[in-house]
């Protein structure tokens, strides 16, 4: 099946058999290799991407179904994004960095909807992305930070 | 221009953020191929036939290997599967659906047989044997004794007698397992993820009888390990046996669910166990043993048994002891090193002891501790382990002081009167970190800047990060003009690699040691140059009124003008060093429900040197949640057969930002050196020893204040179902 997606900006078009999962779609076909695989049910949100500036994980969805949509994933540079960035590099909101781009993404959809998320706010809204290394409360004070 | 123990924000970061991370599932080659899997559906079978035609006459497969295609693809060794989920056969395919699809279509004629799976009945008589070659499923039992515990048992004012239990996890780095593996005539490149790339090569080496200078092992990017990715599982060599046998490289990633089947388990200890003690709450004695329930193969079994029992004391003043290490096959995957490896069962154990000693003697826990307590180190430990320094009476006060213990119990007494149900565990922890050798090689380059290569082979610790801070000290450098690489057996002939606490001081005391020898030398060309002795300061050389810079130095040697060696390599061998320190957990209890959440973690750690402030707090809040989820959601389930019951995230609980407390560390303000050239002590896994048994008794305290009963909590996890069962039943 031929797809048009627009990804960071930049509209691909491609064919793609109807049962491939966006996430090896974004990672194999574009060479989008921020998108990560942690599971297979959906629950660890390493794959997390902004679908029409929603967060989806991208491992629950075929590619198909993304067709004429507009896809951000953590390469995506805009001034919410560098100061998402700068934030979790100062207070040191990454250790391995396998469920960063997933955590930039649910961050970054977040303060767009509320620019000045309280702390539970903030927990709640990264809530679908683990993260194994940090216990969150560097993450959770990055994104803090990048909101002021 | 002193880098050591400033919060220096990470090296590493830049990479990581900036779409520059390469994990081994995003590198590609050219030709590359797709491998996987055929697992057992059983715990327990005996394999009579695998048919792999249909599979073979699929679309996209390229080969499959069986048990007939011969060592190292002797799966089902002796002609059974031990656990379910243990590799029958291996597919190769050129994409990952290809490879799927074919999976399904290899046929596998199984004979299921009894399985066992609970450590104490596969002791007994007539149990199902895991391994029949061994006539019983006990794989090893050692006795670890001091003193007469008998005796002292005998002459103790009170006894008591039960079991307690920390029960298996599963390490569940963010990354799965995965290995690429490709061979280009001459040398086998292996990308793994990994934390020990050395003792990946030197295994692929010895296993396909290649010579180690045909192997190089690059770890890339890896997303967390914990101890899942210490062992050389058999997964990693077929790979790359696979690559020299199709001569094209092939690449297998674990999806979460395999994962789970064939990562490593950690914990899964148990103690059965008589203590006595006086009334005044003194611990006189502790007899039992320490069993493991090792899985179907004892590959770490009998390891953490014995770290288990030998950390046993603690530093409390017991010396009669006696104390059996046993590991016990079960059907179940093996079990290996988890954050701490034994030193935090250790603790559990000696604390809930040191919490039954005052509920049965009425004293505070507080001061049971501080009655236990041997004052400072050096300290001789009763099963041979030499603790090197420390205070652990007085820092033990301190720590109670700082983390304001006493002013949390009231509070929460405080907020029970405002009808909130809160609980608080406190614990004292020492461990054991840092063994073996590790090995640095510092470089000098043409400018004046530095390239240091490292063994150990840091996954998210930031430990490059450290060392450059180190070695930027010792050669009065800028940072900036300093490069640590890791990771890569070409870089360093060999390592040992990140595990066990141990890097920082393992490895750092290496590259600090070898950054020495190398400025020794440098300083010998440049006296040679300034024709007298020479000092040195922040990069220059000075003798009279004449000078050089290191830059101008190393320059002069590499143009054949003086001679001097410009590359030091450094093989420390480390001893082990005793990290210890107070951590204190407070949860909030729903008696309605019998949910507990944590709500806070403070701890007072004496980890020796700090070399990064910043590196250590990140380390103490990963820690911490892990013991803490130990305790309050992360549960293993087996049915009676051996089959996982939770195979995966959905069904097996890693906490939630939702689910995590606030972490409030400090660090002593004494430190006690260790005697490596770092003088660091480790703390990877402290907050993970200190945690768990604080966050039990912080439980067992909730329901206390939420039901007036006092509970004995004896096993990890307290199920939320327990917790209400307690309360309401
Ligand atoms: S990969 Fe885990 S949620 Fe998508
Ligand atoms: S930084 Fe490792 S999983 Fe989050």
């Amino acid at each position: 099946m031929r797809i048009k997606v627009k990804v960071n900006g930049v509209w691909y078009e491609r064919d793609v058999e109807p049962r491939k999962l966006l996430v090896h779609f974004l990672r194999d076909d574009l060479g989008i290799k921020s998108v990560r695989v942690g599971c297979d049910t959906g629950n660890c949100g390493a794959c997390t991407v902004l679908l029409d500036g929603k967060p989806v994980k991208s491992c629950n969805l075929l590619a198909v179904q993304a067709d004429g949509s507009e896809i951000i994933t953590a390469d995506y540079s805009d001034e919410l994004m560098e100061r998402l960035k700068r934030a979790f590099h100062e207070r040191h909101a990454l250790q391995c960095g396998f469920c960063t781009s997933g955590m930039l993404l649910a961050s970054y959809a977040l303060l767009k909807n509320k620019p000045k998320p309280t702390e539970e706010e903030i927990r709640e809204g990264i809530s679908g992305v683990l993260c194994r290394c940090t216990g969150y409360q560097n993450i959770v004070e990055a994104i803090k930070s990048a909101a002021l | 221009m002193r880098y050591v123990g400033k919060p220096l924000p990470r090296l590493e970061d830049y990479h990581l953020l900036y779409g520059q991370a390469r994990y081994v599932d995003d590198i590609e080659l050219p030709g590359m191929l797709y491998a996987g899997f055929v697992r057992s559906p059983y715990a327990h079978a005996r394999v009579r036939r695998v048919d792999a035609s249909e599979a073979l006459s699929m679309p996209g497969v390229v080969a499959v290997f069986t048990p007939q295609s011969g060592k190292p693809f002797d799966f089902a060794p002796g002609g059974k599967v031990r656990y379910q989920g243990e590799a029958v056969a291996m597919v190769v395919a050129v994409d990952r659906y290809a490879l799927y699809d074919a999976l399904e279509k290899v046929y596998v004629d199984y004979e299921p047989l009894p399985a066992v799976v609970d450590p104490v009945k596969a002791m007994e008589p007539g149990a199902p044997l895991v391994d029949e070659s061994l006539g019983t499923n006990v794989s090893r039992r050692e006795k670890y004794a001091s003193g007469d515990a008998e005796r002292a048992l005998a002459s103790s004012d009170k006894v008591v007698e039960e079991e307690l239990v920390t029960n298996r996890v599963v390490p569940s780095a963010m990354e799965p397992h995965g290995v690429l593996a490709s061979h280009d005539g001459k040398t086998l490149l292996i990308y793994d993820s990994t934390q020990k790339p050395h003792i990946v090569r030197r295994e692929v080496a010895r296993s396909l009888d290649v010579p180690l200078a045909a192997v190089r092992v690059i770890q890339p990017d890896v997303g967390g390990g914990f101890g899942s990715k210490i062992q050389v599982y058999p997964e990693e060599v077929r790979v790359a046996a696979a690559a020299m046998a199709l001569r094209r490289p092939v690449k297998w990633i674990a999806t979460r669910s395999e994962d789970f089947k064939m990562t490593t388990y950690g914990r899964g200890l148990m103690l059965r166990y008589k203590a006595g003690f006086t009334r005044d709450g003194v611990l006189k004695a502790i007899k039992g043993e320490v069993i493991a329930d090792a899985g179907a193969y004892d590959w770490f079994g009998f390891d953490l048994a014995a770290t288990a029992a030998t950390m046993l004391p603690a530093a409390y003043k017991v010396r009669d002891l006696d104390i059996d290490a046993v590991s016990v096959l079960t059907n179940k995957p093996p079990l290996g090193p988890y954050r701490g490896a034994g030193r935090p069962e250790a603790t559990f154990f000696i604390e809930r002891i040191m919490d039954l000693i005052a509920d049965e003697t009425g004293l505070d826990p507080v001061e049971v501790r501080r009655r236990n307590l041997v004052p400072a180190g050096p300290y001789d430990n009763p099963l041979g382990l030499h603790y090197d320094s420390g205070e652990y009476l007085a820092t033990f006060e301190r720590g109670i002081a700082a983390t304001g213990y006493y002013d949390l119990v009231r509070n929460a007494e405080a907020e029970k009167a405002r009808g909130r149900v809160l609980g608080v565990g406190m614990s004292f922890y020492i461990e054991i970190t840092t063994y073996g050798h590790e090995v640095a090689i510092v470089r000098a380059e043409r400018d004046g800047s530095f390239t240091v290569a490292v063994g150990i082979a840091p996954h998210g610790q930031g430990d490059a990060t450290g060392i450059a801070q180190l070695v930027a000290d010792e050669l009065q450098v800028p940072i900036e003009r300093v490069r640590v690489v890791w990771g890569d057996t070409d870089a360093v002939p060999d390592g040992i690699g990140t595990d066990g606490s141990r890097s920082i001081t393992a490895g750092g005391s290496a590259a600090l040691l070898a950054a020495r020898r190398l400025l020794e030398e440098l300083k010998k060309a440049a006296e040679e140059l300034l024709g007298g002795p020479a000092t040195y300061s922040d990069g220059t050389f000075k003798s009279g009124d004449k000078s050089v810079t290191i830059g101008e130095v190393v320059e002069a040697v590499y143009r054949g003008k003086v001679r001097a060696q410009l590359e030091a390599m450094e093989v420390y061998k480390a001893r082990a060093t005793f990290p210890y320190g107070v951590g204190v957990v407070v949860v909030e209890l729903d008696p309605e429900t019998g949910l507990a959440r944590p709500l806070l973690y403070r701890s007072y750690d004496d980890i020796g040197v700090v070399v990064n402030p910043l590196l250590v707090e990140g380390q103490i809040h990963g820690g911490a949640l892990q013991g803490i989820s130990q305790v309050l959601y992360e549960q293993v389930v087996y049915d009676q057969d051996g089959n996982l019951a939770t195979p995966n995230f959905a069904f097996y609980h890693v906490p939630k930002a939702t689910e995590a407390p606030r972490y409030e560390p400090r660090l002593a303000e004494t430190p006690h050196r260790s005697d490596h050239p770092t003088g660091t002590k480790g703390v990877g896994e402290a907050p993970t020893v200190a945690s768990a048994a604080a966050a039990i008794k912080a439980l067992e305290d909730a329901i206390r204040r939420a039901t007036g009963k006092r509970v004995r909590l004896r096993s990890t996890p307290v199920t939320p179902e327990e917790v209400y069962r307690l309360i309401h039943g």
